[in-house]
């Protein structure tokens, strides 16, 4: 990815984690509130690719841990395996690229990272009980990704505009030579 | 062959960042990069305070009431000057609301009688839990203003929490409903004077009343900081009231359950104790 587009993936960055202290982290519905940063994470992987979707996520990850009280990285390592398992719904044969495809696939991983993370965090030692509040904050972000997944992945999908230009699309096979 | 060697160098990049992932997570445990981290995200959050306070008057009800007046007002017809000057009244009313629910929240924090000896720090929380899976609050008092980890946070009702992280002019608290929580706790008095510890199980559930020693409490029974946690709260505080106690058919365990006496969801202010524990 070239210093543009990781500019663009910065910026959207920043702006989500505003957004979510700032207004959605006060849109309480049964104790949990929806999470912009995971459907982000998700919406890197539908748009990008696997490796696209989890260095996105590590980055996401980093930010977002800014702000929670938790272990600084639980929310990178959510988000990288978020970010490839996403991409690789993308991966799959036929025409994945559409963009309902996209936004069902943000809402799916936003329900998996959800899911993964109180159960990592709870492997750490972590403040997470997995208990009735694991269902209702998944529930919870997973509704509100059916919102945000439609923000979400239009976001990356102009973050990551220009994105093949510094890497080839398709890794050249071994004994073969990029220029002709 | 390409989509295969496309693969290989998925799964590489994947290995690499879970890696990155984990020395990430392994490093906050470490002393001294831990403190770095800490340091980053007090930075953070104070640099987001400004922005949330912003948002949150924003988001007040008296910011509607008064752009709904105005875009009445907008209108040109009588219909329209009307509605601005109802919604001007509204938007009195509104303000005259809030005033009175501020100055309560303020006066509450003045009838603070469980503490009467410590110094007290009000602030006004700016911030609901920033985790789905850790219940804290940020409160616009930091160790600016004298706050510092683990001085016990109260309202008027009593304990709210305990101060996790102070930034110049936030602070982090860990209520007490978070299942890190946990609060050595008494109840009775005199003879019948029990202990407990009392764990937190998440937002909207009862906290667990666990190791009782003593007697069982019973309905209604308030429950109190017992001072004995090896100090890490001032003892008398009122915690919860029980609300639901069940003693196993053999006698053996009794399961009790208290709800706190602060509302911890529609918490406006606090006040900080200004009490550390003994070291």
């Amino acid at each position: 990815m070239t210093p543009k587009v990781w500019g663009r993936v910065a910026f959207v960055a920043l702006v989500a984690l505003l957004a979510q202290v700032g207004v959605l982290d006060q849109i309480v519905v049964l104790g949990a509130h929806p999470d912009v940063m995971v459907v982000l994470a998700g919406a890197a992987g539908a748009v990008g690719g696997p490796s696209r979707g989890a260095m996105i996520g590590f980055v996401l990850g980093l930010v977002a841990d800014l702000v929670v009280p938790t272990t600084y990285g639980l929310s990178s390592l959510t988000f990288v395996l978020v970010g490839f398992a996403a991409g690789l719904v993308r991966s799959l044969p036929g025409d994945r690229d559409g963009r309902s495809v996209q936004v069902a696939t943000c809402v799916a991983a936003s329900a998996v990272g959800t899911l993964l993370y109180a159960l990592l965090g709870a492997l750490l030692g972590q403040s997470v009980s997995l208990g009735q509040q694991v269902v209702y904050a998944t529930l919870v972000v997973t509704v509100g990704a059916v919102v945000l997944g439609v923000v979400a992945s239009g976001v990356m999908r102009w973050a990551l505009r220009g994105a093949d230009r510094g890497e080839p699309a398709h890794p050249v096979p071994s004994g073969g030579s990029a220029t002709r | 062959m390409a989509s295969a060697a496309r693969r290989g160098s998925q799964r590489v990049t994947l290995l690499m960042l879970v890696l990155a992932s984990v020395t990430v997570l392994t490093l906050d445990y470490h002393g001294e990069v831990s403190r770095g981290i800490s340091h980053v995200r007090r930075g953070v959050l104070d640099a987001l305070a400004p922005v949330q306070r912003a948002l949150a008057a924003g988001l007040h009800p008296v910011g509607d009431v008064a752009a709904g007046a105005f875009h009445y007002g907008a209108l040109v017809t009588e219909n329209g000057r009307l509605r601005a000057q109802l919604g001007a009244v509204q938007a009195q009313l509104a303000e005259n609301h809030f005033a009175v629910s501020r100055a309560e929240g303020i006066l509450s924090l003045e009838g603070i009688s469980f503490v009467p000896n410590i110094a007290t720090t009000p602030a006004q929380v700016i911030s609901s839990p920033t985790s789905n899976f850790a219940y804290t609050m940020e409160i616009d008092r930091g160790t600016a203003s004298g706050v510092a980890p683990r001085m016990p946070v109260v309202s008027g009702r009593g304990l709210a929490g305990t101060v996790i992280d102070a930034g110049t002019s936030t602070a982090m608290v860990r209520l007490v409903t978070d299942s890190q929580s946990s609060i050595g706790v008494t109840f009775g008095t005199g003879a019948r004077a029990s202990s407990a510890i009392a764990v937190g199980q998440g937002v909207g559930q009862p906290i667990a009343v666990d190791e009782i020693a003593g007697g069982t409490p019973h309905d209604g029974q308030t429950i109190y900081t017992s001072g004995t946690d090896g100090g890490a709260y001032p003892a008398g505080i009122p915690l919860a009231v029980v609300t639901f106690v069940r003693t196993s058919a053999g006698g053996l365990t009794t399961t009790v359950r208290a709800r706190p006496l602060v509302d911890l969801a529609a918490l406006e202010y606090v006040a900080v104790l200004e009490w550390l524990p003994q070291p």
